[in-house]
């Protein structure tokens, strides 16, 4: 008999008896969707998501989903690609397409946060917690030492926010590591905790609220020296800033680690086998405390930039309402974990999510508090998706037997 | 017969058992003495209880009982700590702050949403599915608890769409997990991202940005009246008609469910199914269980529990809705359920001990109006702990989080 | 069997496929009552894909059955149990936490009052039936407390309490010692006796002519031939099981051993439950020598090959490669003194699944040069490397960058004696290295494991299979309840070993 059989008869090592199919990791399986859709997958997803999204709107609203889904797309600022988009439509393009890079910025890094703990075979939930601790010792840092060099002030800035970051998702790592907490209940119980810290910190009475205005739950503002250079569109009215360039070093980053370093080998290895990866030498604990870490360092980062870069000052529904970390997991999930995949993921949904706000959704087409709601339920959707991968490669596999046929 | 064939060790650990609860007693009566009514000025008497809790529980740690000696610790070592904190404060705040009976009743009342959710947990877990969808069902049934106490007029069919909603809500968990054999975590994500988002859409759509009318039915209370007026001795004793003479009838409901799960879950072949698929599926599916049915009606029954949970939140506690209103109830729920070590009564015990500590952060602004802000937070960094695994470990189901695949 | 007795089960022309395999192609069977029908093949031959059919897991895609004369549609286990058929899988389908009498009526549990759970009742029916077939089990004891051969008699109690009449035994003997093994054989004759008719699924040549009256030989999913087992024998059954004449030993020379390469002193381990596996054992290897462990499985050897490889820490004593202590040494610690370790579970620890043949190769390595420097690694050099070990091991179905996942089993372990041997060891500990694999790869394993000791490493070989310590150890060691109580020549024979392993000549012991 051929080598090919011999798994047939062999019996599952697993005592419980639950068949070698589930010894397939999860990421294994991810892998091997990957593998087997490549880019298809991914776009299928996001078709079905906003699909479904769309029944949605048609059924609640009556609207017709196409023209709501156009005006979000002209709202989000894409048709500054279109070269023939001129004049005073193209000077409103560029404006929205500098809103979407800047929410791009952070939907890369809260994305690159979720993937790299989700590498090491973790799921971290945790992004908003850690993005706002992040945000907060930014505005912190960025908000005194009034006459430190601008350059030496940013870096500090953003360092504490990374390490900020870092160790409130370290705290979930080393939980995991040490007690095998699962990181997933601990990373959402540090999400409450750190909104609840940022409005005692900023709240009425709380030790950093605004030193002149008494009444306002607000942070002082961050120095002129510490906001991040626009090099895009004005500086007063939100232009882009180079953060946008250290998100896309993140990215390069993500990519270095995972597929040029040992440490990327190693997380790689806890992640797909954490049983082959402690028999050949690698310390497992270790690896999901630094991945962990690692990922909030990204999640932070987020945090700081959005402060340096665009919003200034932090105000204790800026804490309650900063939903933008989740969004990550849905980034993450539908990049398939991967720098370029992320990329794009984050374009999409940054898209969304600009293309839905108040100041650039019309609300003839479409009420946008509603669609925000709606970039909710496409994020749900896309995640649902990417979860039953099953339901999307059998879509595959039809398409590609009716085309064989 | 049963005593016969009990092994040694488990009678021993029955004694360590005993000798830990008096510990745990120890130190809740070391932090009584220091609050109301007594108000003991000094911490000595306290001091000495607790490190008598202390002492047992180490014993009891060591000679092998971690998780009861666990509790016993933790009991000396909170008791102390707050009857410390209490002595340090003035006897005339003490006095608004601590009252027991509304202590108590507003424990009873944040602890409801958490065990119809736990208890709800517990079944998905038992059989096997990880439910971290929990929090999303519970929020649907929030919103739809509301809509239906609002459009029909009535609460009951408030309660009756919430169970429907989350069930369905439950339902797709299950095809995804079950028949999809999708990652758990990952579905039960998707699940509360569409909670969230249907209910936030539904709501805008629905209620616009005026907010929910107040003017709804809601779930009642149970007037008990004889607990108002009970006398010993002539005296007149108000206390128990204060913590359960008014209570809302889904705190009746959700005390009656924790020995309803209990004796199902222990005491029918039906808990005995549940509990062997969450164990081992396919011994279960060789003598002719089906693995796929008791998991789908479990994760549907978890569906609706947590919706319910929900519904007495929105239209039994706060009569409101708004936007991720569960917030976080369902992993703490999770989190009680772990706690518990799959247990109805550790369960129901951990929702209490979370909902103390809620009722709690709820009075102390007396104090100091932002410092309270932080005790917000009391409840998540409790169930870190507990999640931690600090105070003895749970062992969870076997194949729980595992999809089966018939062969 | 002079009157012939009735037929009480025909499988006719069944064939089941899989995807890229016929597992059964066209297998017809049958049995008599009250007769010992044993089902003889290769790991692969079907054997087990067939049985899973009668029970009900698997539905054939061709073919009928027919049970007491009457065609029948088994869809689900629930069908088989109604019609009579019982099975006891090679993994007992136990639940572990639960007690004996709780998992016997599970799914047919005696009630009060057709809501409450009876265990009183459930403790009493299962008393009645254990003493009416002879098989002692305590109806109140937790699975996880009593041993194999118990749980064993658990699981046909529990097809018994269904009424089986047709008993399906999967490898009923891969986890007991000889002498459960030998009362087995006691229980099932019993069984025939009381007009209960058995399957007997096995790849063990001497208990099937030692218990069976007729033998079916299943081979690449073909039947073979049914034989009734008086006259046949074990060389003209392995002919019709392989369809060749095996090599029952390994062709080697006499060993030579020169330097001690691997001491175990005193050790003492304990398992995740805090129990002690391993209570004071010592052992050596010698440069040029390979010193076979035999033992039932359970008895301490998973914990002795984690403490020897540094994936588990040991309570006292020491470990010494190439006379360098590494008692607390990490497992990296380990590989780098000169230790090779092929483990038990190349699907569960030694490969990284998802990984490339390429990155699993690097897996102890890729922190040194030239795999990597200063933590920056170099793909190009894994590939490298890969691609010659591929070469130089016959490893087929794939390149370096190949998933080793995609691979067959006997491949997959292919990559792992390359990863370890090519790192040049001093000994080499390789744990039930053939499990699972074909005839073809059991070979190339054997062949190579002889080869590297005649190279002058050490190589300790830990297998429960008796057939595989036998014809390859130059000394035998038998592991038993965490010790070693016993040292022999590969002479010796099967009984003694046997007896060894059960404790025997140890009675104090043995009596505990």
């Amino acid at each position: 008999m051929s080598e090919q059989n011999d798994t047939l008869d062999e019996t599952p090592v697993d005592p419980s008896g639950l068949g070698p199919e589930v010894k397939q990791s999860v990421l294994g399986k991810y892998d091997i969707a990957q593998k087997a859709g490549g880019l298809v997958a991914p776009l299928l997803t996001a078709l079905l998501a906003f699909a479904v999204g769309g029944l949605v709107v048609l059924v609640t609203t009556g609207k017709n989903p196409l023209a709501t889904y156009r005006a979000i797309f002209e709202g989000a600022g894409f048709n500054w690609f279109f070269p023939w988009v001129r004049g005073a439509e193209r000077a409103s393009a560029a404006l929205n397409m500098q809103q979407t890079l800047i929410i791009a910025t952070t939907l890369v890094l809260t994305g690159l946060a979720v993937g790299f703990a989700f590498r090491c075979g973790l799921f971290n939930i945790g992004g908003q917690g850690q993005y706002i601790m992040g945000a907060v010792f930014a505005v912190w840092i960025g908000s005194s030492m009034e006459n430190l060099n601008p350059f030496l002030h940013v870096t500090l800035a953003i360092v504490a926010g990374a390490t900020c970051g870092a160790l409130w998702a370290g705290i979930a790592g080393l939980l995991k590591a040490t007690v095998g907490a699962h990181e997933v209940i601990s990373t959402i119980m540090l999400n409450w905790i750190a909104i609840w810290v940022g409005v005692f910190l900023f709240g009425l009475g709380g030790p950093l609220q605004n030193g002149r205005q008494e009444f306002v739950p607000i942070s002082n503002d961050v120095f002129p020296g510490a906001k991040l250079p626009v090099f895009w569109g004005s500086s007063v009215f939100q232009g882009l800033h180079i953060g946008f360039f250290m998100a896309m070093g993140a990215l390069l980053v993500y990519w270095l680690i995972l597929n040029r370093t040992t440490l990327g080998y190693g997380v790689k290895a806890v992640g797909f086998n954490p049983e082959a990866a402690r028999y050949g030498g690698i310390n497992v604990s270790r690896n999901y405390f630094v991945a962990m870490a690692i990922s909030g360092a990204f999640a932070g980062l987020a945090g700081a930039i959005d402060i340096l870069g665009w919003q200034h000052r932090l105000a204790t529904g800026d804490i309650t309402g900063a939903t933008i970390a989740f969004v990550g997991i849905a980034v993450a999930l539908l990049g398939r974990n991967t720098a370029v995949g992320i990329a794009l993921a984050s374009m999409l949904f940054a898209g969304l999510l600009v293309g839905t706000s108040t100041r650039n959704l019309d609300p003839e087409v479409f009420k946008p508090q509603l669609a925000s709601n709606l970039t909710l339920l496409i994020q749900g959707l896309v995640v649902l998706f990417v979860g039953a991968d099953l339901i999307v490669l059998w879509l595959i596999a039809k398409m590609r037997r009716s085309k064989r046929a | 017969m049963t005593s016969v064939a009990l092994p040694s060790a488990a009678r021993a650990h029955n004694g360590l058992r005993r000798v830990a609860w008096v510990g745990i007693g120890l130190g809740l009566v070391g932090a009584w003495v220091a609050l109301p009514p007594i108000s003991a000025r000094s911490w000595v008497w306290s001091l000495v209880l607790c490190l008598i809790a202390l002492v047992l529980g180490i014993g009891v740690v060591i000679r092998g009982e971690r998780r009861f000696g666990g509790f016993a610790i933790a009991s000396g070592l909170l008791g102390f700590g707050l009857a410390f904190m209490a002595t340090l404060s003035g006897v005339g705040k003490l006095e608004t702050v601590v009252v027991w009976s509304a202590l108590l009743a507003s424990m009873l009342r944040y602890a409801t949403p958490l065990i119809f959710a736990a208890m709800g947990g517990m079944f998905s877990e038992r059989s096997g599915v990880t439910n971290i969808g929990l929090e999303g069902m519970l929020l649907i049934g929030c919103f739809f608890g509301f809509l239906g106490a609002d459009k029909f007029g009535t609460w009951y069919f408030g309660l009756l769409l919430a169970a429907v909603a989350g069930g369905l809500m439950a339902l797709l968990h299950a095809v995804l997990s079950i028949h999809l054999r999708a990652d758990q975590i990952i579905g039960g994500t998707a699940i509360n991202f569409l909670a969230l988002g249907l209910t936030g859409y539904l709501y805008i759509d629905l209620y616009g940005d005026q907010g929910t009318p107040t003017d709804i039915s809601s779930i009642p209370d149970v007037n008990v009246g004889f607990l108002d007026d009970i006398n010993i001795f002539g005296t007149h004793i108000t206390f128990l008609g204060k913590v359960f003479g008014h209570m809302n009838l889904m705190i009746w409901f959700a005390l009656i469910l924790i020995v309803l799960a209990w004796v199902v879950l222990f005491k029918t072949p039906l808990g005995l199914r549940i509990r062997a698929v969450g164990e081992h599926p396919r011994a279960a599916d060789t003598v002719g269980i089906s693995v796929y049915r008791i998991r789908y009606g479990a994760v549907v029954l978890s569906g609706v529990l947590a919706a319910l949970g929900g519904a007495y939140l929105s239209i039994g506690f706060v009569d409101s809705f708004n936007e991720n209103m569960s917030a976080g109830r369902g992993f703490i729920a999770l989190a009680a359920v772990i706690f518990g070590n799959w247990r109805p009564f550790g369960a129901a015990a951990a929702c209490l001990l979370f909902g103390f500590s809620s009722a709690l952060a709820a009075r102390l602004p007396e104090y100091s109006e932002s410092a309270a802000v932080l005790f917000q937070a009391l409840p998540y960094v409790l169930t870190l702990i507990a999640v931690a695994g600090v105070i003895g470990r749970s062992i969870p189901p076997a194949a729980v989080g595992r999809p089966y695949k018939k062969s | 069997m002079a009157e012939s007795p009735r037929t009480v089960l025909e499988m006719r022309h069944i064939t089941k496929r899989f995807p890229g395999i016929v597992a059964n192609d066209d297998v017809t069977f049958d049995l008599r009552q009250g007769e010992i029908h044993a089902l003889l093949g290769e790991n692969g031959a079907g054997k087990s894909t067939l049985m899973n059919i009668l029970y009900g897991l698997y539905h054939p895609d061709e073919g009928e059955i027919l049970i007491g004369g009457t065609s029948v549609q088994l869809g689900s286990p629930r069908a088989a149990i109604d019609a009579g058929v019982g099975m006891v899988h090679q993994h007992f389908m136990l639940i572990p936490v639960m007690t004996v009498a709780e998992n016997i009526v599970l799914a047919t549990e005696p009630t009060h009052a057709g809501v409450m759970l009876d265990l009183g009742a459930a403790n009493e029916s299962v008393r009645e039936i254990s003493e009416r077939f002879g098989l002692a089990v305590d109806p109140a004891a937790r699975i996880e407390d009593i041993t194999v051969g118990q749980q064993q008699r658990v699981e046909i109690l529990k097809a018994l309490y269904r009424n089986a009449d047709i008993l399906i035994l999967d490898e009923p003997t891969a986890v007991l010692t000889p002498q459960e093994a030998g009362e087995l054989f006691g229980i099932i004759e019993g069984l025939t006796a009381q007009g209960k008719s058995i399957i007997f699924i096995s790849h063990k040549l001497n208990e099937v002519t030692e218990v069976a009256d007729r033998i079916t030989v299943l081979r690449r999913g073909k039947l073979i031939e049914t034989i009734p087992a008086a006259g046949a024998t074990q060389e003209s059954l392995a002919r019709l099981m392989v369809g060749r004449d095996v090599l029952l030993r390994v062709e080697k020379r006499p060993a030579n051993p020169t330097d001690r390469l691997l001491e175990v002193k005193d050790l003492h381990v304990f398992d995740d439950r805090g129990i002690e596996k391993v209570r004071g054992l010592s052992l050596d290897v010698r440069a040029g020598e390979i010193v076979g462990v035999a033992g039932i499985d359970g008895n301490g050897q998973t914990e002795l090959i984690d403490a020897m490889t540094g994936l588990r820490r040991a309570a006292s004593g020491s470990v010494a490669v190439a006379g360098e202590d590494v008692t607390t040494d990490s497992a990296h610690g380990h590989f780098v003194a000169g230790l090779g370790h092929i483990p038990q579970d190349r699907q569960r620890r030694g490969l990284v699944l998802e990984f490339s043949i390429a990155e699993n190769i690097a897996l102890h390595d890729y922190r040194q040069a030239p795999d990597s420097r200063l933590g920056w690694l170099f793909p190009g050099r894994l590939v490298e490397r890969g691609a010659r070990l591929i070469e130089e091991y016959d490893v087929r179905g794939g390149g370096p960058d190949t998933r080793a996942g995609g691979l067959s089993g006997g491949n997959q372990q292919k990559v792992v004696l390359a990863r370890e041997i090519d790192r040049d060891p001093r000994v080499l500990i390789a744990a039930q290295p053939t499990r699972g694999l074909d005839v073809g790869a059991i070979e190339f394993v054997h062949r190579r494991l002889v080869e590297e000791r005649d190279e002058g490493r050490g190589v300790l070989l830990i297998s429960l299979e008796l057939e595989e310590i036998l014809s390859l150890s130059d000394r035998i060691l038998v592991m038993y309840e965490g010790e070693i109580v016993g040292e022999f020549p590969p002479s010796v024979s099967e009984e003694e070993l046997g007896l060894a392993m059960t404790g025997g000549g140890r009675g104090e012991v043995a009596a505990a």
